[in-house]
């Protein structure tokens, strides 16, 4: 059997994390009812596009352009999640949805875009997983590809669940239900 | 239109798995673009401040 390379199972292991973030959050929605605002949803785009950047390692060998496109959807996704904070940080705001662990979900992407852009500049600390770039990929092993098709497709539930809450247009800024659903 | 991001990376994702590596870049840049023009719509939502 093949030897996976340490980074391509450490990417592997971030973009099954970002996938569970992704999941987490639809597990908010769906089950909780959470329903999320705009800049939730484009929280959770910045997700997936770190998602993508760590999928291109694990599908197309490991390149600094892969980790630059994970750490800058992550300082995007950053930006909307600290416009969020800074939003409902007023004295006797309440905030928008649920909490976990004492903290509303946009406080948490903020820390997990940070810990995000941490981890990719530590990865790429590590020069030799460069030194074969171009040559032939080994196969990437069957759990990669499903921790890729996971990401895929909780991108695609996203993308599907944002056109039955907000239609063709812009979200409402509070929304309270589905738009295509009523 | 706030889904264009979401389609843009699954799009991105297919062709990443299909080892288009360029493409898929491509259609990342795209994808973020659509963010940012998204952002910038909302991030001037007035602050709710009540004193």
């Amino acid at each position: 059997m093949a030897k996976t390379p340490i980074c391509r199972t450490l990417n592997g292991i971030g973009l099954l994390a970002v996938s569970l973030v992704l999941a987490a959050a639809f597990f908010e929605q769906l089950v909780h009812g959470d329903i999320p605002c705009p800049l939730c949803i484009l929280q959770r785009a910045g997700f997936a596009g770190v998602a993508l950047g760590l999928a291109l390692n694990l599908r197309c060998g490991p390149r600094p352009s892969h980790y630059g496109i994970a750490i800058l959807s992550a300082l995007i996704g950053g930006s909307i999640s600290a416009r969020q904070v800074l939003l409902h940080i007023a004295p006797g705001d309440a905030g928008y949805g649920g909490t976990l662990l004492g903290l509303h979900l946009y406080s948490w992407a903020l820390l997990l875009f940070f810990v995000i852009v941490a981890g990719c500049a530590f990865l790429l600390l590590f020069d030799r997983q460069f030194d074969e770039a171009g040559a032939p990929q080994s196969r990437l092993p069957a759990l990669g590809l499903a921790v890729l098709a996971l990401a895929a497709l909780l991108v695609l539930g996203n993308g599907i669940s944002t056109v039955l809450e907000c239609g063709g247009g812009l979200c409402p800024d509070n929304p309270v239900d589905y738009q295509l659903l009523r | 239109m706030m889904s264009l991001p979401f389609f843009g990376l699954f799009a991105a994702f297919c062709l990443a798995w299909a080892e288009r590596r360029a493409a898929a870049v491509a259609l990342w840049a795209a994808s973020m673009l659509a963010l940012l023009l998204l952002f910038r719509s909302h991030a001037t939502d007035s602050l709710a401040l009540s004193f």
